[in-house]
């Protein structure tokens, strides 16, 4: 019997793309309406908190927690500037994002707080939130993908969070938005030609998502390493050390709801059930 | 601006690093974050710059940005203004910058055409509501703050970091060609900005006062010697050797040159033989870098920049 170690108000985690393809256009149908139903699953637990780690948002200096109440903006991506902007007007639970903060500076861990306006929120943040939050009325926490993190930092970081949900009591889901193999067609493509980049990428994303199926997370984990050498995931995968620290590595299966190639780069939208 | 007869020229080409730290410094009215100064080597170093700059009456700066990353072709900004506010996502406590700027759409345009016949992908950016990233930015403002110039940005393609070395490297030398020519096609008198910092590892922490110029130093003595190693050589013109090197000195310092802004650079100015003025060195939270000077207009007036010295061996 699968058994979670998680904190009972964690519901639900999710591993989601965060290509604006799937936001901006209808060419990828499959992912596009697997990252749907994604998001009416998560509001289906009526959370109190979405909890948010983006391979997307880039940090150096230490762990950054977005900490501005209220961020709003237009945010057109440096890529894909042609798909359309992404306007974005949410509330951020900046007591939780305080309280996680503190626990991981309770480990060590360098943090920082972000409150400036006109702070750049990164594509697959504002994506995830498309789906999962598409009126806004569910206060997020989002925190960076730090460079030079290492597994052990990436684990602290989610335990930290881990913590303060539990302190807080907050019913959440928690979301890893990040792509598996990392290499892009470089050239116009057709989104019906589209093909994971290599034989040897779409296999390793496959070896990942097997074990994230049946349930053996700290299997996955283990595998990290050499799937981030043959496979060039984004920010190497180390969000899932981060997503199991929040977790606590429970032997729960993640359903894959979809996994298929963007723009050559692979995706998958991944549903644990943890809490119900 | 007039379209011109074909009778453009580079005028001059800058290494122009883009460490917000030195808008930080400067205390320009368009950034929001306050300084008491810092890194004035550098900052000092494009001051000549601007002077020069501004005497030589240039059309247009084309900027190529390791900031603005893009994974299919090279890009263009091609929207006649641009402005708005850009954070650094990186250092926002240092670079919240609102900027306005004109961009040369006819050069632009040209440049996309140019690159598409070099057989490059490349995409015009012709979206308004596009921020601009802070590489662009800084390397702009700190050769020009008063942005009386027009511009071009250019992206960066992302590809030096997925294929090989001599792939990217021949794509960023067909750029800088295409480039060329868009100059040469559209008679602008242009200035270029290769906006990168040389070796780029750095501290991972910074002094509680970021401007604390007792904790500013190089990274490693090994970085600074890489550094050096690579500024003797564009002093001393020997653009070939120093192009030998540069993988390694990619490898080992990370060198930034990497995204491909220098090769571009040189590339559009035919690699020329003719040595680099350096303007200054200094650190940025540990990284090395350079503010450099290919005068070719100078080195035209005084013969020094024979066509034969124009040839890329
Ligand atoms: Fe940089």
């Amino acid at each position: 019997m699968p058994s979670s170690t998680t904190a009972e108000n964690i519901k639900k985690a999710f591993i989601v793309p965060g290509q604006p393809h799937l936001a901006l256009t209808d060419g990828w149908p499959e992912l596009t309406q697997a990252f749907k139903k994604a998001g009416e699953d998560a509001r289906s637990v009526c959370p109190d908190v979405i909890v948010i780690y983006s391979a997307q948002w880039l940090s150096v200096l230490g762990h950054l927690f977005q900490s501005d109440p209220n961020p709003k903006g237009v945010h057109v991506d440096g890529n894909w500037h042609a798909m359309g902007d992404f306007e974005f007007n949410f509330k951020v639970d900046t007591s939780l994002a305080k309280l996680a903060e503190e626990k991981a500076q309770a480990k060590g861990l360098a943090t920082k707080s972000v409150h400036y306006e006109g702070f750049p929120i990164d594509t697959g943040t504002l994506v995830a939130l498309k789906y999962f939050n598409p009126d806004n009325s569910i206060p997020v926490v989002i925190v960076s993908s730090n460079v030079y993190a290492d597994k052990e930092d990436s684990m602290a970081l989610g335990e930290s969070m881990g913590e303060a949900l539990r302190e807080s009591g907050k019913t959440a889901v928690v979301i890893f938005s990040t792509a598996l193999s990392h290499r892009f067609m470089t050239e116009e493509i057709q989104s019906t030609d589209d093909r994971i980049a290599s034989e040897q990428d779409d296999e390793w994303n496959r070896k990942m998502l097997d074990l994230i199926q049946l349930g053996k997370n700290q299997d996955a984990m283990d595998l990290v390493e050499d799937f981030a050498q043959k496979a060039n995931p984004e920010m190497m995968f180390k969000g899932f050390y981060w997503l199991m620290g929040v977790l606590g590595t429970p032997n729960v299966p993640g359903e894959l709801l979809a996994y298929g190639p963007v723009w050559g780069t692979g995706n998958a939208v991944v549903e644990y059930s943890l809490n119900n | 601006m007039s379209h011109r007869d074909a009778s453009g020229e580079i005028l001059a080409g800058f290494i122009a690093p883009h460490p917000p730290h030195l808008v930080y410094g400067e205390n320009p009215p368009q950034n929001k974050p306050q300084s008491q100064g810092g890194w004035e080597n550098l900052r000092w170093a494009y001051q000549h710059c601007r002077d020069k700059i501004k005497a030589l009456k240039p059309d247009v700066i084309l900027v190529h940005s390791p900031h603005w990353q893009t994974v299919v072709g090279h890009h263009f900004l091609d929207v006649p203004k641009l402005k708005g506010l850009s954070v650094d996502p990186i250092f926002p406590h240092l670079f919240q910058y609102d900027f306005e700027l004109d961009v040369d759409t006819e050069l632009a345009e040209a440049c996309y055409e140019e690159a598409l016949e070099e057989g490059l992908a490349a995409k015009k950016m012709v979206n308004p509501n596009f921020r601009v990233d802070y590489g662009t930015i800084t390397s702009l403002h700190m050769l020009n703050p008063d942005w009386d110039i027009p511009v071009v940005g250019i992206s960066a393609n992302n590809s030096p970091y997925y294929h090989t070395h001599d792939y990217a490297q021949d794509q960023m030398i067909k750029l800088g060609q295409a480039t060329r020519r868009a100059i040469e096609k559209t008679g602008r008198r242009a200035i270029l900005a290769a906006s990168n910092t040389l070796s780029h590892l750095h501290f991972d922490r910074e002094p509680a006062i970021p401007e604390d110029m007792s904790q500013e130093h190089i990274m490693s003595h090994e970085q600074y010697l890489w550094d050096m190693r690579f500024i003797e050589l564009i002093r001393q013109g020997k653009l070939d050797e120093m192009m030998d090197i540069l993988p390694e000195f990619m490898e080992k310092t990370f060198a930034e040159v990497k995204a491909g802004s220098l090769v571009w650079m040189l590339s559009a100015m035919n690699f020329p033989k003719i040595p680099a003025q350096i303007h200054g060195y200094g650190t940025v939270i540990g990284t090395g870098n350079v503010v450099a000077e290919w005068d070719l207009d100078k080195a035209r007036r005084e013969g020094t920049l024979t066509e034969e010295a124009m040839v890329h061996a």
